[in-house]
């Protein structure tokens, strides 16, 4: 389908290899030198969870030398999956795509958006060089005292690179706000932004406020362990639960901060490929606000078996409020396809996983909400399956939803797939049959964070490790299908999926300034199925991809 | 044919591009200061957990702290603050002496600050560093005070650049005196809620 000439155009336009490895102030560049770390970081983490699932095959202690080998395997793997992968891949699509869904030229820092990219590199070193030195064991929730007086000085240099990740996070969310708040056509109100820029929105009030708080306890932290102060030693006249006050009043939040924009490339992704105008789209808007302000009143609930008992009821009631918003927007994309034209492409069916996994996240997040439950569950297998349906079910499916609808737009060429649809079959039923049985055996008491188990749980945990290498095994899929599809992808044209949102408006990839002159956004982003969006798709299709349109 | 970072870098920014980044650079700032508070917010809490850890705050055989010195320095802060506040109103009109003097006397102000306040981290008593009511102390007033050092050092840039002529009335070419007063209105608001949480609540 592609002319010669048309394979020549396309690889002169795009960026060289060599311009991603270097400096570089084009929110485009940044957006995949975010994305392509990330995924780096993705890979390594995930062996990591490889080897942890390796050594859960047996009962007994076999694979690692110590249960210290173990704890600081799994202290890394949760480290860099939240920190170094999921926070920085969000970044990399809001930076990718915020900017050309407002029709601006560049984020509105543009020499700050590169610092907080290349912060990220070396806080990397600095974490990834504590785990060879003398490894953090603490958990990526590092509560004192077990990161005070039991971990290795890898939990100093832990603390030391989460605070470069943190500084990275806020000058990154400081310049997603004010490039949303300031960078928008005149014509495109608040009222009319494309959905992905409201969740990016919100993520970044929450980042922006909640960050700093990581910031003091890992001052603290830092200095208790070099300083010889005795802020969370209770021996010294200080207190453990003011790290976990401290630490979870960050961390609560940053959970929404992992997958409100998974939610806001939800809408995106639903309404192009089913065809159909969001539904409830100011609902949607306000939802992901609502999150991120309730976000900020539930933090004690990772807390409820140390705390104050009067204080838990509260912290349960706000825990279960959250449910609210986040049901909003299940609500929505259930309307959004409901009667579409659903065209089930890559994106589309990880977008209908997040759906489907998500949901069940969010209701063992209710159920562990609840106080009696929670007490009976708490630091069980249970939890550690809540979570990983809301991150990986939820935030992981929705960054390969959005790989799979922006990458034409970032490379010019379009994704296998073929090999798409497989990977997205071992993605699902893989993750599902790893993390579905954790629910049981964590019911059944079988605690998390241990290298030994009794062995009736054998069984469950072979059908989950043995999932979980299925799991693993599909992401060689995604990154053979990256890799090929750079070099010999279909070419995409500017605008492969019909969508209506300003980032479709411009060559794939878009020239280093974007849009030759002010793009005009179409009046209702979501605006699917009438006369004038064809009218405005037909347009579109004429001033980008002339006559060559082949699809 | 020329590559795509060489077109990127070729990119000039217009009159329009101009008014927008000062638009972006305020709000940019507002919503630095509005973060990074909850930075000093977080050791009020810490603080504010820590006393009630302890049966009585002070703790028992600690003296507590004598507002005295510190009342002086706050206020030396603020007169500082409103000072860099008439020396960029100055600057607005165009009177650049008003501008020099303002903040070569704002600077002195701070420096003074500086001075009590590090005089105050220094003498924390033995009997109140045992217990976490000195502790906290040498914390929040430490963490303040790399806070009022570096944004002086920012204040100190700007007079300098100012004595070369960098800067004119359009706040399009002035923003880092505009930007450099707003941070130290900044360490102005963090110190007074410090000041409050250390010296008087008991």
């Amino acid at each position: 389908m592609a002319p010669a000439e048309n394979h020549e155009a396309a690889a002169v336009a795009r960026p060289a290899l060599s311009d991603y490895l270097r400096w570089s102030v084009d929110h485009k560049i940044i957006g995949v030198q975010y994305g392509v770390a990330a995924f780096l970081f993705f890979i390594v983490g995930g062996a990591m969870a490889m080897l942890i699932r390796l050594e859960l095959w047996t009962p007994a202690l076999d694979l690692m030398v110590s249960g210290s080998a173990y704890n600081s395997l799994f202290t890394m793997h949760g480290t860099i999956m939240i920190f170094l992968f999921i926070i920085p891949m969000w970044a990399a699509f809001g930076n990718f795509v915020v900017p050309l869904q407002l029709g601006a030229k560049d984020m509105a820092f543009p020499w700050l958006n590169a610092f907080a990219f290349w912060l990220i590199p070396p806080a990397a070193v600095v974490v990834l060089l504590g785990y060879f030195v003398n490894p953090a064991e603490a958990g990526w929730t590092a509560y004192p005292p077990l990161s005070t007086l039991f971990s290795g000085d890898g939990q100093t240099l832990w603390a030391l690179g989460a605070h470069l990740l943190g500084i990275s996070s806020i000058m990154g969310s400081i310049n997603f706000i004010v490039t949303i708040l300031n960078m928008r056509p005149p014509q495109m109100t608040l009222w009319r932004m494309p959905l992905l820029c409201w969740a990016v929105l919100a993520t970044s009030i929450i980042a922006v406020m909640a960050t700093p708080f990581l910031a003091g306890a890992l001052t603290l932290l830092l200095l208790d362990r070099v300083a010889g102060t005795t802020f969370f030693d209770a021996a010294g006249g200080g207190d453990v639960l003011l790290w976990q006050n401290i630490f979870w009043f960050y961390s609560h939040p940053a959970v929404y901060i992992m997958v409100l924009p998974g939610m806001g490339v939800l809408s995106e992704v639903l309404s192009v490929h089913s065809r159909k105008p969001v539904f409830g789209y100011r609902m949607v808007g306000l939802s992901s606000m609502g999150i991120a302000f309730v976000g900020f009143t539930v933090w004690a609930h990772h807390m409820f078996t140390s705390l104050q008992p009067e204080l838990r009821i509260p912290f349960m009631i706000t825990t279960m409020i959250i449910a609210v918003p986040t049901g909003i927007k299940m609500f929505s994309w259930l309307g959004t396809i409901w009667g579409g034209k659903i065209r089930f492409t890559s994106a589309m069916l990880f977008a209908l996983g997040f759906m489907s996994m998500f949901v069940i996240g969010g209701i063992t997040g209710v159920m562990l909400a609840a106080l009696p439950f929670d007490i009976h569950v708490h630091d069980t297998y249970f939890v550690v399956s809540h979570f990983h349906f809301v991150l990986f079910g939820g935030s992981v499916f929705a960054i390969y939803a959005a790989l799979y609808h922006w990458f034409p737009k970032i490379t010019g060429r379009m994704m296998n797939e073929r090999l798409g649809k497989i990977h997205f079959l071992f993605t699902y039923f893989g993750f599902l049959f790893t993390f579905f049985p954790m629910h049981i055996v964590g019911m059944l008491g079988m605690p998390r964070r241990v290298a030994v188990y009794v062995p009736e749980f054998q069984l469950w945990n072979q059908v989950i490790s043995f999932s979980a290498f299925v799991l693993g095994f599909s992401t060689f899929i995604v990154i053979y299908n990256v890799i090929r599809s750079y070099y010999r992808g279909p070419i995409a044209g500017a605008n492969p999926w019909r969508a209506l949102t300003l980032e479709w408006a411009t060559t794939s990839p878009p020239p280093p300034t974007n849009f030759d002159d002010d793009p005009i956004p179409y009046e209702d982003p979501y605006g699917y199925g009438t006369e004038a969006a064809a009218v405005y798709l037909a347009v579109v299709e004429r001033a980008f991809d002339g006559d060559s349109s082949g699809r | 044919m020329s590559s795509y970072a060489d077109v990127h870098r070729k990119t000039k920014l217009g009159e329009r591009e101009a008014a927008l980044r000062l638009k972006n650079n305020r709000l940019g700032m507002t919503i630095f200061q509005a973060s990074w508070i909850m930075a000093f917010l977080a050791l009020i809490v810490v603080n504010w957990q820590l006393r009630y850890s302890y049966a009585q705050w002070p703790p028992a055989g600690v003296t507590p702290f004598d507002a005295t010195l510190p009342s002086i320095a706050t206020f030396a802060l603020l007169l500082s603050a409103l000072l860099t506040r008439r020396g960029w109103q100055g600057l607005r009109r165009g009177d650049r002496a008003q501008f020099t003097r303002s903040w070569r006397l704002a600077l002195l102000l701070g420096l003074g600050f500086v001075a009590s306040i590090v005089y105050e981290f220094i003498t924390v008593s033995e009997a109140a560093l045992a217990t976490h009511y000195g502790v906290t102390l040498r914390l929040m007033t430490g963490f303040h005070l790399v806070h009022a050092l570096a944004i002086m050092a920012v204040l100190l840039y700007v007079l300098r650049q100012d004595a070369s002529g960098a800067y004119s009335g359009d706040p399009r070419q002035s923003w880092a005196a505009e930007g450099a007063a707003k941070l130290w209105y900044f360490v102005t608001v963090a110190w007074i809620l410090f000041y409050v949480v250390l010296y008087w609540l008991r």
